[in-house]
């Protein structure tokens, strides 16, 4: 009997461990690429399982310096990023590049400024995250909850007026820094290690799942990937999904964003409602991305709206 | 023995108490799956439980709401008629509930009809426009909220005094269509435009017939939203749309801010307007008017 009490005894704990360790990001970093490496977000709608960690991080560590690549959704997970970091080394974290201001992306900003590191965003997407980032906050919150916020603050911060695109030195190591502005969205900035031949785009591309367009300019968006495809590098970090070696694979983004846009456009013309349009389906083709269904109903109707009364 | 039992009822409860937000969903996880992907198809076609569970939650005898929506709105005497050939076209799982595009077609039988009411039953603004036709109308669209989970019938009173109700179960993933903040910034831009904004589209479809689409922009306060000071939004919205051409007027609107934000409205013609015209009037009495943007010529 006492036996038996002893296994159900451990099973609670464990159980509570479990309940407690809810809002724990599990993260751990993949090497890209020498002294690279990517905490690779679950790549899902945010959700009270991921936390709201959807979207890829990255750190670049020079022989001086190192510099982050987006702040993730929170001030816990730019803790936990802050901490593993230090665990593979003792040098300072002197720069955050925020790619753009989606909370995914730029929620965890505030822990790194407590940090001392520089923060390196658009002005434009700074503008955005000032501006709307306390509702999206309150909304995320209502989304996966409270706890996964905790010190989540959305702070005002001053950004001298950055002329891009800009060049930081980390030690032995060259890193360019690149505006790609209305796009995907007001502003987003792209990461080139020289060294390694390395490219972080931010959510320019999506690989796997379907990309969202809610502040897009499709046109522009649409010659970006194919500048980045043009240029010259050996991995591709994208904003979600897995790393990127192969040029084809940016073809996926910009299928969907020609896609949905054509059949808004082609609806706004002939003046159909939304609700007809669903009353199809999602297009046979678009099926294989990765959240294709949440994406398509959340966007078409915002595409037709701004192309309806145009 | 009893400690025992307590520890697991107690694992059992954490269990439970994390299973998420969603997890008292009441249609059923495998509903959104099921319908979305086609869904005013399956539902002439049922072949799965979901689809018994909007039938029941239709059918009237099992509303709370009905009944006294039904004596309020279309009198205690009424002669109500379940038909089959009133359908109301939109999704069946809702996302985004402050904008839930949907149209109502109307059957060939029923195109001169007197009056048409939308009701949405578990809104807390249940009725979302009244219109009274001055010529036939084949179909008719909207954007509108949604609190929660609601049937949303279309009451089409025809020359013979009867009601001619056409039903859709709907189901919303996220509710308080009404009760929160109408713009996402998530994905839209949220400025305030200019109120009363009206635009006016008019497209050709086959054989001459016509729809009309037209959107006016302004909030629609449903008077339900906090703001974020906590302060009651106070309802603010439009009351009146008419629209008419040369030859007179085509449908007068009544309406509620059950209507999204900007609402757009859409109607389907059997023949062409000529030169349409909208008369705008909100709660606080302010008029618009607008004057056809000639497109075409």
């Amino acid at each position: 009997m006492q036996y038996f009490k002893n296994i159900i005894f451990i099973f609670i704990l464990l159980n509570t461990f479990q309940a407690l360790s809810k809002n724990n990001f599990n993260i751990h970093p993949i090497e890209v690429s020498k002294n690279i490496y990517v905490f690779m977000g679950d790549n899902n709608d945010a959700n009270p399982k991921n936390g709201g960690a959807i979207s890829n991080t990255a750190f670049i560590i020079g022989t001086k310096s190192i510099l982050v690549i987006d702040a993730g959704p929170s001030y816990l997970y730019g803790s936990k990023v802050i901490e593993i970091i230090k665990s593979y080394s003792s040098l300072p974290i002197r720069y955050l590049v925020v790619t753009h201001h989606h909370p995914d992306h730029s929620f965890g900003l505030s822990r790194f400024i407590e940090n001392g590191t520089k923060i390196i965003m658009a002005k434009s997407e700074i503008n955005r995250y000032v501006k709307y980032g306390n509702r999206l906050l309150k909304q995320l919150k209502n989304i996966i909850g409270e706890d996964w916020f905790v010190d989540t603050k959305i702070v005002a911060f001053k950004n001298k007026n950055i002329k891009f695109p800009i060049n930081v030195n980390l030690g032995g190591r060259e890193i360019i820094i690149e505006l790609y502005d209305q796009g995907h969205s007001e502003g987003d900035l792209i990461v080139k290690d020289i060294l390694s031949k390395t490219i972080f785009v931010g959510d320019l591309v999506f690989n796997e799942r379907a990309p969202t367009i809610p502040h897009a300019n499709i046109n522009n968006w649409n010659k970006y990937i194919s500048t980045i495809m043009d240029s010259n590098w050996d991995y591709l970090v994208p904003g979600h999904g897995k790393l990127i070696k192969e040029k084809e694979e940016l073809l996926l983004t910009k299928y969907w964003i020609n896609y949905i846009d054509k059949i808004a456009k082609k609806a706004a013309k002939n003046g159909m409602s939304p609700a007809e349009i669903f009353n199809k389906g999602i297009p046979e083709p678009l099926l294989k991305y990765k959240l294709a269904k949440e994406t398509w109903i959340r966007d078409l109707p915002l595409l037709i709206n701004k192309y309806e009364f145009e | 023995m009893f400690k025992i039992f307590l520890f697991i009822m107690v694992i059992l409860y954490s269990k439970f108490a994390y299973s998420g937000p969603f997890s008292d969903f009441k249609a059923g996880a495998g509903l959104s799956e099921e319908l979305s992907s086609s869904p005013t198809e399956r539902r002439n076609k049922p072949n799965s439980d979901s689809i018994v569970q909007s039938r029941d939650a239709l059918d009237s005898q099992n509303s709370e709401m009905w009944n006294d929506l039904k004596n309020k709105l279309l009198g205690k005497n009424a002669k109500v008629f379940f038909v089959e050939d009133v359908k109301i076209i939109m999704q069946d799982y809702i996302e985004e509930a402050h904008k839930v595009p949907l149209i109502v077609t109307i059957p060939k039988r029923l195109h001169n009809f007197n009056k048409l009411i939308l009701l949405i039953e578990n809104n807390p603004i249940q009725q979302v426009i009244s219109l009274k036709p001055y010529r036939s109308i084949e179909a008719i669209g909207m954007n509108v909220r949604l609190e929660d989970d609601s049937p949303i019938r279309v009451a089409i009173l025809d020359n013979d005094g009867n009601w001619n109700i056409g039903s859709k179960m709907v189901f919303v993933a996220s509710a308080g269509g009404c009760s929160t903040p109408a713009c996402d910034p998530a994905i839209e831009v949220c400025e305030p435009g200019i109120v009363g904004k009206i635009a006016v589209k008019e497209y050709e479809r086959e054989a001459g017939a016509q729809r009309i689409k037209l959107k006016i922009t302004h909030p629609m306060e449903t008077g339900f939203v906090v703001d974020t000071e906590g302060e009651i939004i106070p309802e603010y919205f439009i009351k009146n749309i008419h629209v008419d051409d040369i030859d007179g007027p085509i449908a007068d609107i009544t309406t509620f801010a059950a209507l999204s934000s900007d609402p757009v409205l859409l109607l389907d013609l059997p023949e062409k307007g000529q030169s349409v015209r909208v008369h705008v009037m909100d709660s606080h009495g302010l008029e618009f008017f607008s004057y056809k943007k000639n497109i075409s010529m």
